[in-house]
């Protein structure tokens, strides 16, 4: 399993990326010295047993002056409340109620990680997300040495998902971290986290701002966080994880929440990510396995996108240039079997909403609800594509280069949005 | 016969006069207070800016999250950021000021009980408070009707908007009825032309869906509930500890998240 360091000088006059060559050898069990404390999140009974069977797999035997500290807030589990594990060292802490969606990790837990690596005076932490218990120890010891005795201070996961899962984070949340920040990790939201000392101080100190007025489910943006600071960011290769899945949410708040969210931390640091200029290498496509079941039926979701185009029109029209207007008509006329959004359309479209969000054009609910029809017909698109053969991650590499490349049409619409725009 | 109508006419001409030569200090006083309280909240909306740019207000209100309830009130006035929206409250409290001080200065110019102040003076509190009821009510149609909009085209429904001009219409007749009732015009014709009109927009959406529309309704929900795992909606994951889980079928292969 590789990990990739990668940090942006932010800090500098001129911005330029810093890229430090993939590192294949590193080691998988670890051997550095120091206090490591394993934060997890709420787990029901069983997957908190089966999360810390995996934790004492992964850490046979505590040598080399290395101590595992393991934070959880179900103290009320046998597992807790007995000493079963006796190679970790379990610490109960009280956390505040789950979270609604439970699907990514959030401000408070950013806050207990810190607070409890402070009290216990540890050197590095890891905070293990929602359905924790799917991660192997191999995993899990891949992590630890990433971010144990190194220069990393954020350490993200790279998991091998399906095509067709983490569409949203393909889609927006990748290429727009990759283009603006200059970060490397193809999941900017991972769910599971490495993070220095430092760094877990940074997020808490991002994350009292929303606890002290009582928004402990806010999600935070740890990538963009170091690449501001300027901290060595790094990728991990965990091989396949489970992904936390909405129960009854619709798509329509979800993606107003994690868009919505990303778009006004893009605005709060404007000024950092318009001095970055960063081309990424290509990066090893992942070989992904093809859905068994064949791909989904993408009907629906045209359904919904020409639905859109028809009654939606006036609205795009606030936000959008005429030229993007253009082509969203001659995609609205294509038919199903070469329904083809070009990779220019859509990353106009996502600046265009990023920069609507910061002029408030409408009522931010409003645009992110107009953009959930956008977004189906991105993926209808990049479904049909795969079913054609085209590997789908070679395609989201190809998306994000066209983020990087169109980065200019941004930073200048963001300096002067009153220009003429055709 | 030609006296007594040459005295008719100037007792006339003098009455008329009279009430001009009354009317007009008053009108002016109104005039006067509007255009200075107008001018004074100028100044004071363009020193509140200059105060609000240098502090920063704006970037303090987006990063401090608690404001976050108070930041989605501009949401009502888009393209307006908080600091703008604070100088505009500024400067349009102060003309609503000057509104009622130039009100308050044309009572006094009046001993009471004349007939312009009788006729005019509730008209000209009521208008502003007319006015008021006129730009909220345009402002609530606009945003529902798109609220509705957008939320009917993502629930697929292929009558998103007819819903939203239902919508809109709703809002906008009742709020022209509120102004008139509040203007006092019309009297019970329009509380009653309005009790018809929204009674039977009510009954003819109800009954349209109830009745007409039954097979599209019923064909709608049965779509979503067919499509649910690819649009909008998503899949319910299988219930935890369920040891044979029912095998997914290509939609349910489709994460977002």
């Amino acid at each position: 399993m590789a990990s990739t360091p990668s940090n942006v000088a932010a800090n500098s006059e001129t911005p330029a990326p810093i890229l430090v060559p993939d590192r294949p050898d590193a080691a998988i069990a670890p051997s550095a010295q120091g206090t490591l404390l394993i934060s997890l999140t709420t787990l029901p009974p069983e997957a908190l047993e089966a999360t810390l069977t995996n934790l004492a797999l992964a850490f046979p035997a505590q040598s080399d002056g290395l101590t595992v500290l393991v934070a959880t807030p179900d103290s009320s589990h046998p597992a807790v409340a007995g000493e079963s594990f006796s190679n970790l060292r379990l610490l109960p802490y009280s956390a505040p109620a789950p979270a609604l969606s439970n699907l990514f990790l959030t401000a408070a837990d950013y806050l207990n990680t810190f607070k409890m690596a402070q009290e216990h005076q540890a050197t590095d932490c890891l905070i293990l997300g929602p359905e924790s218990q799917s991660l192997t120890p191999e995993s899990i010891r891949a992590m630890a040495a990433a971010i144990l005795g190194t220069e990393t201070d954020l350490l993200v996961p790279r998991y091998d998902l399906g095509p067709h899962e983490g569409l949203v984070n393909s889609a927006i949340l990748y290429p727009i971290s990759r283009a603006l920040y200059g970060a490397r990790p193809r999941f900017p939201l991972a769910i599971d986290l490495g993070l220095s000392l430092r760094m877990a101080e940074r997020l808490a100190t991002v994350a009292q701002s929303y606890t002290a007025s009582g928004q402990s489910e806010s999600i935070l943006w740890p990538v963009s966080e170091a690449a501001i600071a300027n901290y060595v960011i790094a990728e991990v290769e965990i091989g396949s994880r489970q992904l936390p899945q909405p129960a009854s949410i619709d798509l329509n708040a979800l993606l107003a929440q994690i868009a919505g969210s990303l778009f006004l931390d893009i605005n709060t640091k404007a000024t950092f990510w318009q001095r970055v200029r960063t081309i990424q290498p290509k990066r090893k496509l992942l070989q992904q396995r093809g859905p068994a079941e064949g791909w989904p039926d993408v009907s629906p979701m045209l359904t919904s996108f020409r639905l859109a185009y028809i009654n939606l029109q006036e609205i795009w029209a606030l936000v959008l240039p005429p030229n993007t207007l253009l082509g969203l008509k001659h995609l609205s006329l294509m038919p199903p079997a070469s329904f083809r959004m070009s990779d220019a359309l859509w990353t106009r479209i996502v600046y265009d909403f990023i920069l609507a969000h910061r002029l408030r054009t409408i009522n931010r609910g409003h645009l992110m609800g107009a953009l959930t029809p956008l977004y189906l017909a991105w993926v209808a698109s990049h479904i049909i594509l795969a079913d054609a053969g085209t590997p789908p991650e070679l395609h989201i590499e190809e998306l994000a280069a066209t983020f990087e490349n169109d980065k200019a049409y941004l930073v200048s619409r963001w300096r002067w949005p009153d220009r003429f725009n055709p | 016969m030609w006296q007594q109508v040459n005295s008719a006419l100037s007792q006339s001409a003098h009455r008329v006069l009279f009430k001009l030569a009354s009317f007009f200090p008053g009108l002016v006083a109104l005039l006067v207070a509007i255009l200075l309280l107008t001018l004074i909240g100028f100044g004071l909306a363009a020193l509140m800016r200059r105060i609000l740019v240098a502090v920063k207000f704006d970037e303090r209100l987006a990063r401090n999250q608690a404001a976050a309830a108070i930041s989605n009130i501009q949401e009502w006035s888009p393209s307006h950021s908080p600091t703008v929206l604070v100088t505009r409250f500024v400067f349009w409290g102060c003309a609503f000021l000057g509104v009622i001080i130039g009100i308050s200065a044309f009572d006094a110019a009046y001993s009471g009980g004349t007939d312009i102040s009788v006729f005019l003076l509730p008209y000209l509190t009521h208008s502003v408070g007319a006015i008021l009821i006129l730009l909220l009510g345009n402002l609530i149609a606009r945003f529902l009707s798109r609220s509705v909009l957008i939320g009917a085209v993502n629930a697929r429904l292929q009558y998103a908007r007819f819903l939203s001009h239902g919508i809109k219409w709703l809002v906008l007749v009742l709020t022209a009825a509120m102004v008139l009732d509040h203007l006092q015009i019309g009297g019970t014709v329009v509380d009653l032309a309005f009790g018809i009109l929204f009674g039977g927009i009510v009954l003819t959406l109800s009954l349209a869906i109830g009745l007409g529309s039954r097979d599209l309704v019923s064909r709608s929900i049965e779509k979503n509930s067919d499509l649910v795992g690819d649009g909008p909606s998503i899949v319910e994951p299988p219930p935890p500890g369920s040891d044979s889980p029912r095998p997914p079928t290509p939609i349910d292969t489709l994460r977002h998240f």
